[in-house]
């Protein structure tokens, strides 16, 4: 069971929002709707979000992905649709107990950081607490614990404004992260910060994830942050989303064109992984070396190949091994089980344009494998809108 | 195009305002009127000096040392160049106005910022608040709040609210949306977010706005003085309608000081309340190399020590003061009532207003003088806020006003009739003498004769008749401008030696300060010249009649008048008085011919000067002869002290000679055990009534109670309870010793409570008609107030019927032996005290000596009764 899920969400801004959520429905465009002075800023919407999941919402500016966002945590009221967390459906509850669930459940982190310019790095870090009414002894006890997990011991007492900004949205994580709330939301919480800190603070994202195991949405721009930080990514345009799946899914399977142009710029040797692109052992099985050996079994095939790769090992590290030999490289699991291969031809044809609209390769459908965690949703390759 | 009425409909609203709610403006002016003058009387309580330091310390804390040395000597300056008391006057005006707006702009500022149609509804209100001309406001403001300085408040309340409200809106709206955003985010509901994000944000903001508020309320103020708001206005309006550059530059200089202290101190004051500011400050402070000590500012909390030290020291200053000045004042005639006296600030008027001032203070009375324009003096008077005005010139030139009001005014007479209206050219316009010889110099003059007021009668008599009978009518143009324009223009053309005609009229000072020539009027045209009178309001001769016969036969020739004008002028202005005082001194006698006084000073007693200490029980005939004896004795020059104590311990006192002598001894009953245990200290005086009696008594609505045996028949109605007094009193004692037993009362409560706790149970069951039962005594003003039966006591168990005595101190015959002459032949009727009591009543706790004086003034000759001295 997931833990969040938002169903058909809609979200018009303009006069009569519902009677465009029924043209919408009807099949209306975004433009017509335009013409009429209303907005249609998310239509149709649907994602689902495990626990200890990173997912990751991407498109363009205008794309509707931060009003997804706000529409998670009731800051925006949905036009229509449903958002459910922990089983609690969010758009039924009244104001007030909306705001305890935030206050309690969801935190969020901003793009330009948020934090209020007149109170110190501390009390900016408790203010969550502040606002459940915890006692201020233990306020302050947590906001600190808060801001060591965020590697800001000793700033507690400093202002806002004397931080760099990599450091301010490390106060603005420890905000996030000190009420203890089961969901983040990250609305391009990094875009702001220059390139070597976003890595920094992508690093540290992933870090405190792997201890902490909190129920991420985050918003990008960047599809190598989105494929860096994506245990799932879904990719928006014009309020719709036109495909949610892993990073391989969108690298090597792009839903349409547009996501492939998105995709074109991206270090492919870099997010895409040898189990992500090998082909079945079989083969291997039945050609030959380049000293005339026969390879018949997984036993013969690992001791010709040129090295061996994991799963998870991005496949920029295979070109050396591949080029030194005909054998494609071994990917065996952690117990040295054969998994499949990596041939140096299919090295070189998943760096060129991306297939379209074809069946799916079959490394591609491999289930279980190859990422970073375990329990991928074999839904996770529907295409949806587009 | 037809006539919209736009201005006879907002004239009828007033109207109808005026008579529809005037409960409202009253109720209005009543809570302004008293938070001025709260304001007012903490700033003006202590010395100049003081207060001058107190604000210092305020600046030190603001904006560090120079500010505080700056404000302590620009202060200092205020109080040298004499605008000491009008600076205080302005700043409570200021103070009061801005809190007010503050309150209620800042409210309404956050309202706009979250609500769009408050917003939008605002806006045009505020805009029209802004821009219409702040004159306007107050002219209504005169007619619903009266002179003074309630429609200065309000008119500076409305015009200086707009900024206030624009501010705090602005500085709501523009905290970053998303700090607002994060804050609903974790779950901060909207009051909270108001209070601890937008509105510290929005501080600066805001504080902007109050700074505006402040400044705009100060040029207000200014404004204001022009319908007696007093202050620094009042000093302004003085010296623009006297042409007194040297008041108006003193005054025009406390504005600037005033206004540059407020300006700067609510602008620093930022930087102590938002949190935002503090920080700021704080960095600043670190940036600063040497020097710094220019730049420490003291902490909150040694500011406040400081503040509190000046201002324990001022309050210290203040009470020795009044111990050392106070109390002096002979009572007379006046009895410390006060008259307010208004004048429009041309010579005649305001030298004999500072006359009526100077006579009146010295028969006791507390007048107020007031200088204000020919039309709010009208008005205030017709509505009752000027008692008297001595300059009213009738019947041409205050024609106007006078026929407007006539039926709201009462004519007190003519104290000056060699008037008269004129044209004037300076005398080196050698060939103008006479109007005629106005003919052909249109040239030379501009075609203009410079004029006054538009409304002035002068005015019209010129335009409609001597401009006609003189043929001037084509060849001239009369220039509308004030008094105060006239005589400015007059001043410039002079020292430039311009030819120039204005309208004048005598008596003048100007015709002392240029030299001018009257235009002679051949034909007669501007009709012969008015009266001065004296005018007073509507029922002014009824209330005070005696001030009222001085007034009406108040006359002064040209000789006095001319010299009053020259001591009152040559004193200068804020001296006036002074300059009467002098000119008195050489017209001996003539104060108590101008006033002859009903009863002259009172003889002084043999023992004048010495001080009997008089105590008295909390009872009604106890503090009502207490205080007509103080009275008495004040007038006979003794220094009566009086303590209100309760019976026991008076009793004790009166034994032990601290206090000297009490009237109110109820013997020999009632206060039987105190007499019996502390008779050999003790001399009884005389008795001095002895209608008494000791009853229970029961409202009348309780019928078929009649006598104490009835009582015991209707017990289950009274619940089987009478409402007692003091436990320990003779009355109580005999009550359960002989009158409960004798009528087999013995199983009715009696509760222990104390007299104000049975009046007040009393007045409770009374309001409710239940039956009530409770211990009384005659004479008592509950007899009067509510409809009770005595009960009967057939039996006669409350034993002889008492007599009040005096009862003194063993050594009191000795001491002040004409005082206890006095009181040996003293008695009172019944009718005396009962109405004794009822002026005591009437006049309010806290004014018992006003009470006593209405008395002794409706029983003439009483004072030589009681207190005879040969």
């Amino acid at each position: 069971m997931s833990r969040l899920q938002a169903e058909h969400l809609y979200k018009v801004f303009g006069r009569r929002p519902e009677d465009a959520v029924r043209k919408l429905e009807a099949g209306a465009s975004r433009d017509e709707l335009r013409s009429e002075g209303t907005t249609a800023a998310v239509i149709d919407a649907s994602i689902e979000v495990d626990e200890g999941q990173i997912f990751v919402v991407m498109g363009l500016s205008g794309s509707g992905k931060s009003t997804l966002l706000r529409t998670l945590n009731g800051l925006l009221e949905p036009t229509a649709g449903t958002v459910r967390f922990d089983g609690q459906d969010l758009t039924s509850l009244s104001d007030k107990e909306l705001r305890k669930v935030r206050s309690q459940k969801i935190s969020m982190v901003f793009q330009h950081f948020a934090l209020f310019p007149h109170r110190s790095v501390l009390e900016n870090a408790g203010y969550g607490l502040e606002v459940q009414g915890v006692p201020r002894a233990e306020r302050e006890r947590r906001a600190t614990e808060a801001l060591e997990l965020t590697g800001l011991k000793g700033w507690e007492k400093s202002w806002p404004d004397e931080l760099s900004g990599g450091m301010q949205q490390r106060v603005g994580l420890a905000r996030a992260l000190a009420t203890d709330a089961d969901l983040l939301l990250m609305d391009e919480s990094f875009s702001a910060l220059d390139p070597l800190i976003r890595r920094d603070m992508q690093d540290q994202l992933l870090e405190l994830q792997k201890t902490l195991k909190k129920t991420i949405v985050f918003i990008t721009h960047d599809l190598n942050e989105a494929m860096r930080l994506g245990d799932r990514i879904a990719v928006m345009r014009d309020g719709r989303i036109v495909q949610i799946g892993s990073a391989e899914d969108i690298l090597v399977t792009p839903a349409n064109d547009y996501v492939a142009s998105f995709t074109q710029d991206v270090d492919r040797t870099r997010v895409l992984t040898a189990g992500a692109i090998m082909a079945d052992t079989d083969t291997v099985f039945g050609t030959t070396t380049a000293q005339g050996k026969k390879i018949g079994t997984a036993e013969e095939f690992l001791a010709a190949a040129p090295a061996t790769a994991r799963v998870d090992t991005p496949i920029a590290e295979l070109f050396t091994p591949c080029s030194t030999s005909t054998v494609p490289v071994a990917v065996t699991d952690e117990r040295g089980e054969v998994l499949g291969a990596v041939p140096a031809g299919r090295l070189l044809a998943v760096l060129g344009e991306p297939k379209k609209q074809e069946p799916p390769a079959p490394a591609a459908q491999a289930p279980e494998n190859g990422h970073r965690t375990a329990d991928r949703d074999p839904e996770g390759k529907v295409i949806a809108g587009a | 195009m037809p006539r919209i009425q736009i201005g006879s409909w907002a004239s009828g609203l007033v109207d109808w305002l005026r008579d529809n709610v005037a409960w409202l403006f009253d109720f209005i002016t009543y809570v302004l009127n008293g938070f001025y003058n709260a304001v007012h009387v903490v700033l003006a309580a202590p010395a100049p000096l003081v207060l001058a330091g107190i604000l210092a310390i305020l600046a030190w804390w603001l904006r560090g040392l120079p500010a505080a040395l700056l404000t302590f000597l620009g202060f200092a300056l205020i109080d040298s160049i004499e605008q000491w008391n009008e600076t205080v006057s302005s700043l409570s005006l200021v103070l009061v106005a801005c809190i007010i707006t503050v309150a209620v702009a800042i409210p309404l500022g956050i309202l706009a910022a979250r609500s769009r149609a408050v917003g939008g509804v605002l806006r045009p209100v505020l805009d029209l608040m802004q821009t219409m001309p702040a004159m306007v406001y107050l002219i209504p403001g005169i007619l619903f709040f009266g002179l003074g300085v309630v429609p200065g408040i309000v008119a500076t309340i409305v015009f200086s609210m707009p900024p206030a409200v624009r501010m705090t809106e602005l500085g709501i709206r523009q905290v970053d949306e998303e700090l607002v955003e994060a804050a609903e985010a974790f779950g901060t509901p909207p009051r909270r977010t108001l209070f601890r994000v937008q509105l510290p944000l929005a501080l600066p903001t805001i504080m902007a706005g109050i700074n505006q508020v402040i400044m705009l309320a100060l040029s207000m103020v200014v404004i204001a003085g022009m319908v007696g708001g007093g202050g620094l206005g009042g000093s302004v309006y003085n010296s623009l309608s006297s042409v007194d550059v040297k008041l108006g530059a003193e005054a025009g200089l406390s504005v600037v000081i005033l206004a540059v202290y407020l300006d700067r101190m609510t602008g620093a004051l930022n930087q102590r309340v938002s949190p935002l500011g503090r920080r700021a400050l704080a960095k600043a402070q670190a940036a600063l190399g040497g020097m710094k000590f220019l730049y420490w500012k003291p902490a909150t909390s040694l500011a406040t020590v400081g503040v509190v030290v000046l201002a324990l020291v001022a309050g210290g200053m203040s009470v020795f003061g009044k111990d050392s000045a106070g109390k002096g004042a002979a009572a007379s005639d006046g009895g410390g009532r006060s008259i307010s006296l208004g004048y429009v600030n041309w010579d005649e008027g305001r030298a004999t207003t500072f006359l009526w001032k100077e006579i009146l203070e010295q028969r006791g009375f507390k007048p107020k003088v007031q200088a204000l324009d020919a039309g709010p003096l009208f008005a205030g008077q017709a509505r009752g806020d000027i008692d008297v005005q001595s300059n009213a010139w009738l019947p041409t030139t205050h024609a106007e006003y006078w026929k407007k009001y006539q039926d709201k005014l009462e004519d007190l007479g003519t104290w000056y009739d060699k008037t008269s209206l004129e044209i004037a050219v300076p005398s080196y316009m050698k060939d103008i003498k006479t109007l005629d010889d106005l003919k052909g110099k249109g040239g030379e003059l501009g075609g203009r004769i410079t004029g006054i007021e538009p409304g002035a009668g002068e005015m019209k008599i010129l335009k409609d008749k001597v401009l006609k009978a003189y043929g001037l009518e084509d060849e001239y143009k009369v220039q509308e401008s004030s008094t105060s324009s006239m005589l400015t223009e007059l001043d410039r053309a002079i020292h430039d030696k311009k030819p120039i005609a204005v309208t004048l009229w005598s008596p003048h000072w100007a015709y002392n300060k240029y030299d001018l020539t009257k235009l002679k009027d051949p034909k007669g045209a501007f009709g012969s010249g008015d009266s001065l009178h004296m005018l007073g309001r509507k029922g002014f001769s009824k209330d005070e009649p005696q001030v009222a016969g001085w007034m009406k036969n108040f006359h002064l020739d040209e000789e006095q008048l001319t010299s009053l004008e020259n001591e009152v002028t040559k004193a200068g202005v804020g001296h006036e008085q002074d300059g009467v005082r002098a000119w008195l001194k050489k017209n001996p006698g003539l104060v108590d011919k101008l006033a002859p006084s009903a009863n002259a000073d009172y003889a002084k007693g043999k023992d004048a000067g010495k001080a009997p200490n008089i105590g008295y029980p909390a009872w009604d005939e106890g503090i009502a002869t207490t205080y007509l004896w103080k009275n008495v004795l004040e007038k006979r020059g003794y220094k009566p002290n009086i303590r209100n104590l309760d019976v026991g311990p008076m009793w004790t006192g009166l034994s032990t000679g601290q206090i000297d002598v009490e009237t109110d001894g109820w013997l020999p009953v009632a206060q039987k055990q105190y007499w019996d245990k502390y008779q050999n200290d003790l001399v009884d005086v005389g008795a001095w009534y002895d209608k008494t009696s000791l009853e229970i008594a029961v409202p009348s609505y309780v019928k078929g109670v009649k006598t104490l045996d009835d009582l015991r028949e209707h017990k289950d109605e009274f619940k089987g309870k009478i409402i007692g007094i003091e436990p320990g009193t003779g009355q109580m004692k005999r009550l359960k010793e002989v009158v409960a037993p004798e009528y087999g009362l013995t199983d009715f409560e009696v509760t222990e409570a104390g007299t104000s706790a049975m009046l007040a149970e009393l007045e409770r069951a009374y309001a409710k008609k239940e039956p009530v039962a409770v211990v009384l005594w005659s004479p008592h003003w509950a007899y009067s107030k509510y409809d009770l039966t005595k009960l009967a006591d057939p039996k006669g168990t409350w034993g002889a019927n008492n007599q009040i005595k005096t009862i003194a101190n063993k050594s009191f015959p000795e001491k002040f032996p004409e005082f206890n002459g006095w009181l040996k032949n003293w008695k009172m009727s019944p009718e005396e005290l009962g109405s004794l009591e009822q002026a005591i009543q009437d006049a309010g706790k806290g004014h018992e000596d006003q009470g006593v004086e209405k008395w002794i003034d409706a029983h003439p000759g009483i004072v030589d009764k009681m207190a005879p001295v040969k």
